[in-house]
């Protein structure tokens, strides 16, 4: 074992050989939002203590902003790397249950959760267990942050292959088992207090552990929240197997409310009393869009860090109200939306909106948010093409129902909705649709993703119905072809028939007089035309 | 494709609104309804509607119906006469609208209807006070006895000609003379419910539906029937009909709000593939097969 340095503290739990960073995969990369939040929160004057394993950038955000900071991680060396990156840090290497705080903190961050806090060196201890320890960590008027994986949320159950029992080297205590494990947003206001906090806000965080983008509080999920905020709350996890599509999961759970039950994550903020009257008030919401974090307000969206407050568009996200037609078949609501459509953008609407970021709300398109610019203004009509032929490549990839009986192809369909706008374009056109799509970047459809199991089984009964359509049509067309065989074998006789009788009657002797008698007035007839000129 | 998208000129009327040339009518790949019809916009014994084939129909109201029958590929795009009232709208039209026109429920070159034309002349003598054109199908014009029945009580009888078929001239401006005829009168009346009675009521006719209804020699149980058609349409009943009632529900019968675009009925009918040369409908994927994203792409 190397020398540690200076600033690293065995506790007791430590594990040697071992390494939380080395699995970045699993450890939730708490991005823009989380660092805003926690910027609100670090004390002038007074101790931070972060607790397992956290991301490198909010880290050193922490340690830069707060007066003095403390770790306390499992890993010895990560320990050291942090250590040697942070000098003046006070890294504790160890397991939580074994930490003995000389005195406590005014802030304790734990945004990764407790289950990384344990050691294979002892036995796991229980959550609630933990969260006492963690707990009376924390300083009379102070904060914890917690980090809490909800078992039910709805990036767990759509995953074909649970991360958590695949038998991985963490896993030498699986989690799952524990029963004072919250089991919903209810019990862990109950755990926090039972372990002497109060909570001050408890936050959803979606669109999965992995990389959350945005923080609702409780009390923004109570309200209907606009469909132009909800709609980009879903992310599709990378090379798993999902059971189902996330975006048709996740707008059914906020449709039906349960955003905070069914969050991937909650991220609770909690004091311990006595309450301070100085306290920071924290936001209702942290959204991250554009790559700039926006705090939701009761009126909208701000763009911090000093951005004008504008309201969220009302109305429905435009892909779905076009799915829904589709299912329905109606394909008048189709032409009539897009006809609106391409008047909005001829009018000089966002050049790089596109069905799934915009909102109509029956009189009224409006973009999510400013894309990017392209280079050059498109065409009006190349734009919508693109936007077609965007909505077009989504509707094929999701497998939705659709009335279209020919185009099997994106390009085609593309072309048919050029059409039903009113606006039809050629190939040319849509080649670049294309290149401004390519040029505006975010593509439609990500190609490396896997299939989730629903697809899979949407795409076979779809070919299955196919070749029950195509053996029907083939069978016709045969039908067909045999008559057409027999008719055209009638018309061959016939036509034999024919030159058969018309042979005959040159053979004859009043034909043959005839045209002997016609040749040479024929032929005076053409010397005369031409010497007439 | 079918025979029966050729009728009444109406394969005609959309070729020359998809702006092609006004020679012989393209095929359509898929079949067009092609009269007005409360079942799913075709015959119960609809077998030769392959599936595989797009069903373009007229109203919404069909295209649920035939779902929940087992009949899948609806396509609305409405009436061929509404494609017509939008090319033609000054066809016809007079100064002053005059009389009834009368069209008697007419059977079809395979099944006859039964009734009693003569005691039907009377009833129309009592209820109309206005001059009467009454209009018959060409095998009931071409019926002495029938012609007679209407003739004899001062009627004046015509007929809008055959219904014509893809290859021949007969037929292919069925539709156009029809509007001319309900253009010049004020009244349009039947004793059932028909694609004459709406096309009337679509071009500012008022409405009648009188008399003995008639019978086809088997006419098929699925549509429920004389019966059906007074419970779903009690109000277009009677000698004197609700014109602006009427105008409207032949404007959702004749699927006015499903007027489909020139480009998108070209692509529809298969004509846009024809003259560009490309692969036939249905011909697959002309890029190469990529397992998942292709398989998702694949759609009935």
């Amino acid at each position: 074992m190397n020398e540690a340095p200076e600033n690293v503290r065995l506790i007791g739990g430590e594990m040697l050989l071992w390494s939380d960073m080395s699995n970045m995969a699993g450890i939730t990369d708490w991005r823009g939002t989380a660092s805003e939040l926690i910027g609100r929160m670090v004390p002038d004057s007074g101790r931070v203590l972060l607790v397992g394993p956290h991301p490198q950038a909010l880290v050193d955000d922490v340690v830069e902003r707060a007066p003095s900071a403390a770790m306390l991680l499992r890993s010895y060396p990560d320990a050291c790397a942090l250590a040697e990156r942070h000098p003046e840090l006070e890294v504790f290497c160890g397991r939580l249950e074994a930490f003995a705080a000389p005195e406590p903190y005014e802030l304790v961050l734990a945004l990764d959760g407790l289950l990384r806090t344990h050691s294979a060196e002892a036995p796991a201890a229980a959550w609630n267990e933990s969260l006492g320890a963690l707990a009376d960590l924390v300083a009379p008027g102070g904060r914890l942050v917690l980090g809490v994986r909800n078992d039910l949320g709805v990036d767990r159950f759509m995953e074909a292959r649970p991360a958590d029992r695949d038998g991985g080297d963490d896993q030498w205590a699986p989690h799952g088992f524990d029963p004072s494990y919250p089991s919903g947003p209810g019990v862990l206001d109950s755990a926090l207090e039972a372990a002497g906090l109060t909570v001050q806000r408890c936050y959803a965080a979606y669109p999965g552990r992995q990389a959350p983008r945005a923080l609702l509080a409780r009390e923004a999920l109570a309200f209907d929240l606009p469909d132009a905020l909800t709609f980009t709350l879903s992310a599709r996890g990378g090379d798993r197997m999902l059971v189902a599509d996330p975006l048709r999961l996740t707008r059914l759970v906020f449709r039906h409310r349960l955003g905070e039950e069914l969050a991937p994550q909650w991220l609770v903020v909690a004091t311990r009393p006595p309450w301070r009257a100085r306290m920071v008030e924290l936001p209702l919401g942290l959204v991250e869009q554009d790559s700039a974090v926006h705090e939701l307000t009761h009126a909208g969206l701000r763009r911090l860090p000093d951005g004008e407050e504008r309201p969220i568009p009302a109305g429905r996200v435009v892909e779905e109200i076009l799915v829904e037609a589709c299912a329905r078949e109606d394909v008048r609501m189709v032409r009539e939306l897009l006809t609106g459509l391409a008047a909005w953008v001829e009018a000089g609407g966002e050049p790089s909106a596109a069905t799934d970021g915009l909102v109509y709300d029956g009189e009224r398109f409006a973009a999510l948010g400013p894309g990017p610019r392209p280079s050059t203004p498109p065409d009006p009509r190349i734009a919508l093409c693109r936007i077609l032929w965007r909505f077009a490549v989504r509707l094929l990839a999701a497998g939705h129902h659709h009335p279209w009986p020919w185009p099997l192809e994106a390009d085609q369909l593309t072309l048919t909705l050029c059409g039903m706008a009113g606006r039809p374009c050629d190939p040319g056109d849509l080649d670049l649709a294309r290149k401004l799509d390519a040029e505006l970047g975010h593509p439609a459809e990500l190609a490396e993703q896997a299939p989730t199991y629903r697809d899979l089984l949407g795409a076979r009964d779809r070919l299955a119905d196919q070749l029950t359509l195509a053996l029907a049509r083939i069978s016709r067309l045969e039908t067909k072809l045999s008559y057409r065989e027999r008719e055209l074998v009638r018309a061959k006789a016939k036509l034999r028939r024919s030159q058969r009788k018309a042979t005959a009657y040159r053979r004859t002797l009043g034909y043959r007089l005839s045209r002997r008698l016609a040749r040479p007035r024929k032929v005076a007839r053409k010397v005369i035309r031409l010497l007439s000129g | 494709m079918d025979e029966s998208n050729h009728w009444y000129g109406h394969s005609r009327i959309l070729g020359r609104y998809c702006g092609l040339p006004d020679e012989a009518p393209k095929r359509i790949q898929g079949f067009l309804q092609h009269g007005w019809n409360y079942l799913h916009g075709f015959p119960p014994n609809d077998h030769w509607c392959s599936p595989g084939y797009p069903r373009f129909i007229w109203s919404d109201v069909l295209r649920r119906r035939g779902w929940s029958m087992g009949r899948r590929g609806h396509y609305l795009i409405g009436a061929p006469w509404i494609y017509l009232l939008y090319m033609e709208p000054e066809l016809g039209v007079v100064p002053e609208r005059n009389g009834t026109i009368w069209y008697p429920f007419h059977g079809w070159e395979k099944y006859s209807v039964i009734g009693d034309h003569a005691r039907l002349a009377d009833e129309i003598r009592n209820v109309e006070t206005d001059p009467v054109t009454v209009c018959l199908y060409w095998l009931e014009f071409a019926n002495p006895d029938i012609r007679r029945a209407y003739e004899s009580r001062g009627f004046r009888v015509i007929c809008h000609g055959e219904r014509g078929s893809r290859w021949e001239v007969k037929g292919r401006d069925f539709l156009r003379k029809q509007l001319v005829q309900l253009r010049r009168h004020r009244r349009v009346a039947s004793n059932r419910l028909g694609s004459a009675l709406f096309y009337g009521a679509s071009v500012g006719c008022d409405v009648a539906v009188y008399g003995d209804p008639m019978q086809f020699e088997d006419e098929r149980p699925e549509y429920g029937g004389t019966a059906r058609r007074m419970r779903l349409w009690p109000e277009l009943h009677g000698t004197r009909v609700d014109p602006e009632l009427a105008a409207e529900t032949a404007r959702r019968e004749l699927g006015f709000e499903y007027q489909a675009t020139p480009e998108e009925l070209r692509r529809m009918f298969g004509w846009k593939r024809l003259r560009e040369g490309a692969p036939p409908p249905g011909g697959g994927t002309r890029r190469p097969v990529k397992a998942a994203g292709a398989l998702r792409g694949v759609r009935s």
